[in-house]
């Protein structure tokens, strides 16, 4: 089927811009028509022969034109068909109303009246149904309805998952990828390169340069080859003008051909998956991944007035968004701004008590920060990092830090912490590391502070 | 307008042709301004448009809520860099990449089946033999992590817990000059701005007292010579290049006032130059008259900032003995580190650390032995201190040269000398600290430290990890520049997650 001169498809290549000729001219005459029927536009009757000769002389050479690119077999046969004979209908239709206009077949004046206009609105009927399984064969047959209000097809509804695990790589991984970049042009209506990606047979059937894919050996595979050639080679998928597959989505039909064997049915679990892919999974997935310790994520806050921060800098503090437009803060009392703003560091805390949510990481080093007003700082709930270094702290102070609990990273050094503190740390489930140098923990107190889920206490080099 | 006597006038004819443009500009700027801001105003919610015309008092304020740049992209896991570069190509072989099969091939020529036909550099290109030269140091095993590491090092490898090793690090260059600035701008030509300048450029400073990127360069180095485009802000704003700090006892010189001189009237000073250069500004447009100003500004608070972070009077004794004896010798290695210690405690956001002479082409052990000597006890002593501190938490150390040396001998191998050349394709680097995975090694070479077998890491894909542990997304940091987007792994880089934690 596929014997074609190059020439021929070049030329076929020409029917989807020459189409739409046709379309404008029998439209245009239709409209004509109905203008025509008022006195005052009577004129304009006398352009319609006009107007259908041209429809009839493009739509004959997009019928040509169109015969030439099916010839690439690239496209679905009955669909094809279909809009075929419509085109063909149509021209012919065309022809046959040009001829009755102009009187080349002789009609009486009231069924010529007639005639004419059935014979447009035919046309333009026609012309609709033939442009709409044109469009079909491009687009794929959902195209037009995909965002249809009111109407969302029943899509194979995957059932949402708890965990990564469970997902069955290829409905939940692998499909989802195919059908966003892969299937507008690889599809049962238009099967580019002969290759649709519908469903497991098809893919398992391949396309004209033969398998798409070799099942455990990713690299070799027709699929992952095309994707990763350089973008300018004539081969590379998706073709220019598509979004290119992002590096994330190749790493999981990788996954899904090496790991999996291409299997259709394998789960996650069963399989060998790397850290990396089990990300990219949980994300593709919207699970959150399984949590390490301190792996805390990142708390959605409100939004806070430019006029609280400016007032919280005010008093010497710097502040730095974590994350752009995270509304999310790194807050710090720099030794060398203690002294800024008159207030003592009672009252500034208290300011910065505005933004307590929205803090994350709190540096207050060798400010004279004391238990009491420890327990202020006890209240930003979201804090992940908190370095306190050098204040005069002790035990007491710090148990009132059990509260905050996506603490992961605690910097006490040179504070007057001592055996007791060590009971805080183990409250707070997902601190990690604790920097205890110069405080009154020795090595020997850490000895008998080894549990299992205890954070790391760093106090010497 | 009514509010002249308000700007700085003069007499000067040329000066008043100016004034009357400024003039103009003054009424187009609040116009087009007021009117730009509404528009703005209705489509962004109006907060932001508001707060970024209406008050120019605090700095900081506007430094944050103007965040032009959109950073950082994502949650950072460093807030600052201490980069101890290596300058001259440490020798992988006698440090870390430990490769006892070499032993029972000593001096046989290096096989091509090995070499595949890389260019060598016109130093060893034309030797009749490449012996194969076994490090004549002994390795073992250190840590939980079982890291290797040679007798060179006994300091280091009591903190191999704390590395993150990369065996695998690939550049391009062959050549000093051309591997050192393509390590330090990802381009191997001069002209790209510094890592620490893209740094500056995105994540401005942390403490305005102090410049955000500063250069040291230790004075017990010597070798191959550096330049400053390699701290240099090439194509960004002048204000973002590196400071380099002198290596001796007054790291930045005329801080003091001169006799005679209270300094009490020079904030006045400056203000009035500043109204002067803004004059100039409008009727120029050169932006290093802006990046003047800004210079002016910082050294001013320098005055004050620089001799409080570089007295090292304060620190105790045990501390010194930590980073050795050559650290109270300004300008040395250790005193280096110690000082690059106080400038991240300071809020400086890149320090850039640079030691000289590890070019070994001849009498490599000696050579090695040496450096090793000035710089091993203050690395590790400086990844000790950062660690005590909690400061290992956000910071992130680096180590490395520009590129590696071969394995083969250049010159004459006896039993107990050789010489080492420069090699491109497998050297050594390490990282420590922030986001990275510490007791850890990444990549392989082939039985002579020579090709890459496994988990390449090239040079953009250096740079790529690195600007991701600041929060940064290495695509998405550009500069417009002569008509086209730069990045610093320009159009090359890839993160490698296998080495966050």
């Amino acid at each position: 089927m596929n014997e074609a001169p190059d020439f021929v498809l070049f030329l076929g290549r020409f029917h989807p811009l020459v189409v739409h000729l046709p379309i404008g001219f029998l439209i245009f005459a239709f409209l004509l028509e109905i203008l025509g029927r008022r006195k005052k536009f009577e004129a304009l009757k006398i352009a319609i022969p006009l107007a259908l000769l041209l429809g009839f002389l493009s739509a004959l050479v997009a019928c040509i034109l169109g015969y030439m690119l099916s010839l690439s077999g690239d496209y679905d046969g009955d669909m094809l068909d279909s809009h075929f004979w419509f085109g063909v209908i149509t021209t012919a239709l065309v022809l046959i109303a040009w001829l009755i206009r102009t009187d080349k077949i002789n009609l009486k004046t009231d069924l010529k009246i007639k005639a004419n206009i059935s014979a447009l609105t035919l046309i333009v009927i026609l012309i609709s149904i033939t442009g709409h399984y044109g469009g079909n064969l491009t687009h794929g047959s959902d195209y037009l309805t995909k965002y249809l209000p009111f109407n969302k097809k029943e899509e194979k509804q995957l059932a949402k998952l708890e965990k990564v695990e469970d997902a069955i790589v290829f409905d939940y991984l692998a499909q989802p990828i195919l059908d966003n970049k892969c299937a507008s042009c690889h599809n049962e209506s238009k099967q580019k390169g002969g290759l649709s990606f519908q469903d497991s047979l098809s893919i398992a059937k391949g396309g004209k340069s033969g398998a798409t894919l070799i099942a455990g050996n990713a690299m070799q595979s027709e699929m992952i080859k095309r994707v990763l050639l350089d973008p300018h080679h004539d081969d590379f998928m998706p073709p220019d003008g598509k979004t290119p597959l992002t590096e994330d989505e190749i790493t999981i039909l990788k996954y899904w051909i090496d790991n999996a064997n291409a299997d259709f049915s394998s789960k996650v679990s069963s399989l060998e998956t790397s850290e990396d892919v089990m990300h990219i999974a949980a994300d593709m997935l919207g699970i959150k991944s399984a949590s390490k310790k301190g792996d805390v994520s990142l708390p959605d806050v409100p939004k806070i007035e430019a006029s609280i921060l400016e007032d919280i800098m005010n008093e010497g503090f710097t502040v730095r968004e974590l994350v752009f437009e995270s509304n999310l803060y790194e807050v710090t009392l720099p030794t060398y701004n203690k002294n800024m703003g008159s207030n003592d560091l009672k009252v500034k805390l208290e300011k910065l008590s505005k933004l307590k949510d929205n803090i994350l990481w709190l540096y207050v080093e060798n400010g004279g920060l004391t238990d009491d007003q420890l327990k202020t700082i006890s209240n930003f709930k979201n804090l992940q990092k908190l370095v306190i270094n050098r204040n005069p702290i002790t035990d007491e102070g710090l148990a009132s830090l059990t509260k905050l609990e996506s603490l992961s990273s605690l910097n006490i050094y040179g504070t007057e912490v001592s055996k007791s503190g060590l009971e805080t740390f183990s409250k707070l489930k997902n601190l990690k590391t604790v920097y205890a140098w110069d405080t009154n923990i020795t090595a020997k107190d850490l000895e008998s502070f080894t549990e299992e889920e205890s954070p790391e206490i760093v106090i010497a080099p | 307008m009514c509010d002249h006597h308000d700007t700085l006038r003069s007499n000067n004819k040329d000066l008043q042709k100016v004034e009357n443009q400024i003039d103009r500009r003054h009424f187009l700027k609040k116009t087009s301004l007021g009117l730009g801001a509404i528009a703005l105003g209705s489509l962004l919610g109006t907060e932001k448009a508001w707060a970024s015309i209406g008050n120019n008092g605090n700095a900081s304020v506007n430094a944050f809520t103007q965040n032009r740049l959109g950073l950082p992209h994502h949650l950072p896991k460093a807030k600052r860099i201490i980069y101890l570069f290596q300058s001259g190509g440490p020798s992988q072989l006698d440090l870390f990449d430990y490769k006892p099969k070499l032993v029972d091939m000593f001096g046989k020529d290096l096989p091509e089946s090995v070499m595949q036909g890389q260019r060598l550099t016109g130093m060893s290109g034309s030797q009749s033999t490449l012996p194969i030269a076994p490090s004549l140091f002994n390795f073992k095993q250190y840590g939980e992590s079982r890291a290797w590491v040679s007798e060179l090092m006994p300091h280091l490898s009591e903190v191999v817990d704390d590395i993150c090793f990369i065996k695998s690090m690939q550049t391009d260059q062959i050549n000093h000059t051309p591997a050192v600035t393509f390590m330090q701008t990802g381009h191997q030509l001069p002209g790209r701005p510094s890592i620490g300048s893209w740094l500056s450029y995105g994540l401005g400073s942390d403490n305005e007292n102090l410049p955000t990127f500063i250069t040291l360069i230790s004075k017990n180095g010597k070798g191959q010579p550096l330049k400053a485009g390699l701290w240099g802000n090439g194509f960004l704003p002048t204000e973002h290049q590196g400071v380099q700090f002198r290596s001796g006892k007054d790291p930045v010189l005329y801080l003091n006032n001169p006799d005679n001189y209270d300094g009490t009237d020079r904030k006045k000073m400056l203000d009035y130059l500043d109204k002067l250069n803004t004059i100039q500004h409008d009727a120029y447009g050169d932006p290093e008259i802006q990046a003047r100003m800004t210079q002016y500004e910082m050294a001013f608070r320098m005055q004050t900032s620089i001799p409080e972070v570089t007295d090292t009077k304060d620190e105790p004794e045990h501390i010194f003995d930590m980073y050795g004896k050559d650290s109270k010798d300004p300008g040395t290695y250790a005193a280096n580190c110690l000082m690059a210690r106080k400038l991240l405690e300071k809020g400086v956001k890149f320090v850039q650390l640079y030691h000289q002479g590890w070019d070994q082409h001849i009498s490599c052990p000696g050579g090695v032995k040496n450096k090793a000597r000035q710089t091993d006890q203050a690395t590790a002593a400086l990844l000790k201190d950062l660690k005590q501190r909690g400061m290992l938490d956000d910071t992130l150390v680096i180590w490395g040269g520009e590129f590696g040396r071969t394995v083969y001998s250049q010159g004459q191998l006896t039993k107990t000398n050789y010489g080492r050349d420069h090699h491109p394709k497998a050297f050594t680097m390490w990282m420590a600290g922030a986001g990275v995975k510490p007791g850890f090694t990444y990549g392989e070479t082939d039985d002579f430290s020579y090709n890459v077998t496994k988990d390449p890491v090239h040079v953009h894909d250096f740079h790529a990890t690195l600007l991701h542990l600041l929060g940064i997304d290495h695509e998405r940091l550009t500069f417009k520049h002569q008509g086209r987007r730069y990045r610093l792994t320009d159009v090359h880089g890839h993160v490698v997650k296998d080495l966050l934690t």
